[in-house]
């Protein structure tokens, strides 16, 4: 018996592979590839690409996201998947803040039993998908919902932690020795502690295989129940320190941090060759990976290319590595590969040409969308013999060389109201010969505004100005801006004072507030009830305004009643629905107010169908979108700003702040063909609210 | 025992879509004591319109589902699939023609997830989680959130009014519902979805074309998702171009709460019909109870985990009458392509 152990077979896979297999067991080298194309294309195109403080900048983005991708690596491997890692960072955030603000904790302890609640949220996705045998993909779907269900239900949406102690924030904002971000090192650690417990250790290694066959790991003696039990407790584990480093980063802990992490985190760990079927992958391929997404989000955002190029870019690099990955395993006839398989040297050697076709085709297509982006931008800056004419009209002195480049960033594109200020701000630019750029974040990630203003810092431009939609937490990069000598303006919402050199002010919160009231008590007679539709029940500013519209009722309209608040998320279509359903659970209302753009012609469609002539509807809204249920009397006004103007008025006072005829102290400043326009300290008026009704609708074209 | 259908109803073989069914049922029982008022003509009717483009989805999502597949994009597809119909109206093309013409272009959106999947044999989930990106970012880049707006006429209510209007979208939707019913009961493709669903290998040899099968349910799901945003947007006067964002949630929690099983090879239509009717209640029944609307996701969340939870008492019921159940894998990978 002893001497027939059955070792001749394995002995072939067992022998040592060649260097670059050992140094790339999963073909990581295919995407060091992209990663030095994509730094190739960046330092041409972006400004600032290839320098010491952008490189630390990008390992500062990547940390939140990084943590979860090293979380999902091992769960992945097993052929599973967690869902519910972003709603974790949500819920861990509120706890910490609840713990620390509300509860009084020390700041330690509260983070000790955030880390604790990760281990319970872990162990709740662990106990149903290990013990209880339920498939993970619909276990943290259901948990991804009702973690962030917990944390918008714990703080209704509303509060908003902040004030955290400086030593924290130092561990999120903070840099070591002037250059290094401390999260680096909580990144470090993760990775070499993922890649120990997966490639060094005796249980990593039964990872991968209960990855290739569960069953077959069970035979084998694995306790198959108890490993997958780990992998997901450690998963909620490193979430809610991603948590942890989250708000230290951003200042502030709310019920929406880490929306929409899951995805990217995922992407960054299939990006790294980590098979979705499980039993493959590598922690290194998911830093390749993880770098390859963040280097060309930042690279795209330094060459001034919009967030929405990010997006698609993501999506093809995720669609081409998938299939090459596919024409690499092509000659072992199951998609459930073993790597071992495919060590055979005639293997390789397809497989190396088809993977070199592929690669070239990407990269010349890349080139060509590069390239023709580079020539763009060169084309749009004039150089030499070219730039005198520039000048000419130029009448500023100091700028011969190059043109002014204003940044400014809405709160979220794709809505429609900030599509009309950037209108304005073109026209503006245009008239001004400024370079704008206009870039924000596609989705309510709220750490984003962050990441773009960091981007701006690094290319180095002239002029920011930013819709601030999380005061707390941009204040700290727009302060950093500042001490970069680029001036920062703030528009349709403020930052800290002391964050920002202006602020375009188009009405405040309660100016809004109270106007709002004031028109509906108008409209409503002065008694009856009423209720609001709101956009998302986290969005900052509309909590703000909701807050001034209860204090004007408190104190001015004991009669009117609001008897609701609904939330829309933004989407037109649920806007409708909720008032559908107010309407019918509050039959004596007597006006719907809509205060997010989508939310009024939303109620006005609801209202409409219902047939009911005795609701009205109004609110904060774009006249475009209204008109016609003005027009059909439905709704009977809209109150706004000119959205163009405001634009307008950004683009032109970020001129006048960098040429310094705008400074504190002066009374007004000539903008174009606004003319003279108030300023009272360090705030530049836009004027009132501006009530649209069927008399003065048709006037306006935004 | 007579073989007739209800002496043939098999209580275990159903016992998620009953579990769905008993959870729907407590929740009306709930509101009905909380707030009677839920129950009336008016409210039914706004809560079938509303959830009929949800329902035509989850159908679709259903059969890639039961293949044993998954598509997170519908989403995507569904925003721009309504923004190409108002588009499409606005050239002038008449109405009866969009009912084919666009679910014919999201039947091309599901045949770039469908030939990637069947033919190319990448992962369902990450091919659609790359197209759920692509699709969106393009749009959001191309409209810069502009809306469609001065639709013609002809196009709200299809031109024929606001009752006969949302008539025509329940019918199409039960329409739909009973005629995939129908197909997967007793078509021989439709029985082949179920078998590349259980087993992709058995049924090759079985005589199915198992990436044929694949390719036809994605580019159905597109087609669905495509006759949906349709019937969508002729609810409204203008279409927005952010609609759609969570639908894939939306369908996949509703067909999973009915019952289909995320392996694939399990699942009926009525279980997602009941699944898509539970979901889409709460949170009108929520506003109707007078429960904060904070509550909402945490709930929804809730009642997904408990629909798998009831999965677990049932079988354990069922292992407890006949000793031990059949030992299913420790993991189930995500869509894994057999």
């Amino acid at each position: 018996m002893a001497g027939t152990t059955p070792d001749t077979a394995p002995r072939t896979l067992q022998s040592i592979p060649p260097l670059h297999l050992r140094l790339f067991p999963n073909q990581e080298w295919s995407l060091l590839l992209v990663l030095l194309f994509e730094c190739v294309i960046f330092s041409i195109t972006g400004n600032n690409f290839l320098t010491t403080s952008n490189g630390f900048e990008i390992v500062r983005l990547s940390v939140e996201i990084g943590l979860l991708a090293l979380a999902l690596t091992p769960v992945i491997i097993t052929g599973g998947i967690d869902l519910s890692v972003g709603s974790m960072m949500g819920l861990s955030a509120v706890v910490l803040g609840g713990l620390w603000h509300d509860a009084h904790l020390p700041l330690p302890l509260a983070a000790l039993a955030t880390l604790l609640l990760g281990i319970l949220g872990g162990g709740l996705n662990a106990i149903l998908i290990a013990y209880l045998n339920l498939p993970p993909l619909i276990v943290t779907l259901g948990t991804f919902s009702l973690y962030r269900g917990l944390a918008e239900g714990l703080t209704r949406g509303l509060e908003t932690y902040r004030g955290f102690p400086d030593e924290f924030l130092f561990l999120g904002q903070g840099y070591l020795g002037g250059i290094v971000p401390p999260q680096l090192f909580v990144l470090l650690i993760a990775i070499i502690g993922i890649w120990w417990w997966l490639h060094r250790s005796i249980y990593g290694r039964t990872l991968y295989a209960i990855g290739f066959s569960a069953e077959g790991a069970r035979y084998a003696g694995v306790p198959v129940a108890r490993r997958l039990l780990w992998v997901y407790v450690v998963s909620g584990l490193i979430s809610s320190l991603a948590a942890l480093i989250y708000v230290a980063h951003l200042g502030q802990a709310k019920s929406d941090a880490g929306t929409g992490y899951e995805l990217m985190a995922i992407t960054a760990v299939v990006l790294g060759g980590t098979s979705i079927y499980g039993g493959r992958g590598t922690v290194m391929g998911t830093v390749l990976g993880l770098f390859a997404l963040i280097i060309l989000q930042n690279g795209l955002r330094l060459s001034g290319q919009p967030a929405e190029l990010a997006g698609i870019l993501t999506g093809v690099l995720l669609l081409s590595t998938i299939l090459i990955d596919r024409y690499a395993h092509r000659r072992a006839a199951r998609p459930v590969t073993a790597v071992s398989q495919s060590i055979l040297s005639e293997d390789l050697e397809v497989k190396n040409s088809h993977v070199a076709i592929l690669s070239a085709v990407i990269i010349a297509a890349a080139l060509i969308v590069a390239g023709s982006n580079w020539m763009l931008v060169r084309s749009l800056q004039p150089v030499g013999g070219v730039s005198t004419i520039a000048t000419a009209n130029n009448t500023t002195p100091t700028n011969t060389s190059r043109k002014l480049t204003v940044a400014v960033m809405p709160k979220a594109k794709g809505d429609p109201y900030f599509a009309s200020c950037r209108q304005g701000a073109e026209e503006a630019a245009k008239e001004l010969g400024i370079e704008l750029l206009w870039d924000g974040p596609t989705d309510l990630d709220p750490a984003k505004q962050n990441e773009v203003v960091e981007a701006w810092i690094t290319r180095g431009v002239d002029a920011i100005a930013v819709s601030v939609s999380n005061r707390e937490g941009i204040s700290t990069v727009l302060r950093k801006a500042r001490q970069k000598g680029i001036k920062v303006l703030t528009w349709d919402a403020d930052a800290e004072r002391d964050a920002r050199d202006f602020f375009i002010n188009q009405a405040t919160p309660q100016g809004i507030g109270y106007t709002l009231v004031d028109e509906a008590a108008r409209m409503m007679n002065g008694s009856g009830e009423f209720a609001v539709i709101t956009g998302s029940l986290s969005a900052a500013n509309q909590n703000e305004w909701i807050k001034h519209i209860k204090a004007r009722l408190a104190e001015k309209y004991p009669n009117l009643k609001l008897v609701g608040i609904q939330p829309s998320d933004d989407d037109r279509d649920r806007a409708a629905t909720e008032t559908q359903n107010i309407m019918k659970t509050n039959p004596n209302v007597k006006l719907i107010m809509g205060i997010s753009a989508p939310a009024v012609p939303g109620a006005a469609e609801a209202v409409k169908q219902s047939g009911r002539k005795d609701v009205k509807v109004m609110g904060l809204s774009l006249p475009s979108l209204c008109k016609s249920f003005v027009h059909e009397g439905v709704i009977e006004s809209v109150i706004l700003w000119n959205t163009l103007d405001l634009g307008y008025l950004v683009v032109q006072s970020s001129k006048a702040v960098n040429d310094g005829s705008l400074k504190v102290g002066v009374q007004e400043l000539s903008a174009g063909r606004k003319g003279k326009v108030a300023v009272q300290g360090d705030e530049v008026i836009l004027g009132a609210p501006f009530i649209f009704n069927k008399g003065n609708i048709d006037q306006f074209n935004f | 025992m007579p073989n007739s259908f209800f002496f043939n109803f098999n209580v275990a073989r159903h016992q998620r879509e009953l579990a769905a069914l008993s959870a729907y049922v407590a929740l009306l029982v709930f509101v009905g004591i909380v707030a009677p008022s839920f129950f009336n003509g008016a409210n039914w009717r706004d809560l079938a319109v509303t959830n009929a483009p949800v329902l035509i989805v989850a159908i679709g999502m259903t059969l890639v589902i039961i293949t044993g597949q998954i598509d997170i994009s519908v989403g995507s597809q569904f925003a721009v699939c309504s923004m190409l119909a108002g588009g499409l109206a606005k050239m002038g093309i008449p109405v009866p023609l969009l009912l084919l013409l666009v679910p014919l272009i999201g039947a091309m959106f599901g045949a770039v997830n469908g030939a990637l999947v069947a033919y190319f044999k990448m992962p369902a989930i990450v091919v659609t989680l790359a197209t759920l990106v692509i699709w969106r970012d393009a749009l959001r880049w191309i409209t810069e959130g502009a809306w469609v707006q001065g639709l013609p006429a002809a196009f709200q209510w299809f031109g024929v009014g606001q009752t006969m209007g949302q008539a025509v979208i329940v019918i199409v939707a039960i329409a739909i519902l009973f005629l995939f019913r129908w197909a997967l009961r007793n078509l021989g493709a439709g029985r082949a979805v179920y078998a590349v669903g259980s087993d992709a290998e058995a049924a090759r040899l079985a005589g199915v074309n198992p990436p044929q099968v694949l390719l036809s349910v994605f580019m159905l799901m597109g087609a669905l998702t495509g006759l949906a945003a349709l019937l969508n947007s002729i609810r409204f006067s203008s279409i927005p171009s952010n609609s759609g964002l969570g639908l894939e949630m939306k369908a996949i929690a509703a067909v999973v709460v009915g019952g289909t099983a995320i392996t694939g090879g399990r699942g009926t239509l009525i279980g997602t019909l009941i699944g898509t009717a539970l979901l889409g209640t709460i949170g009108t029944a929520l506003t109707f109870a007078g429960i904060n609307p904070f509550w909402e996701k945490a709930i929804q969340g809730a009642i997904i985990l408990a629909a798998l939870a009831s999965d677990i008492v049932f079988s354990r019921l069922r292992s407890a009458d006949f000793g031990f159940g059949k030992q299913r894998n420790a993991t189930i990978p995500v869509g894994r392509a057999k």
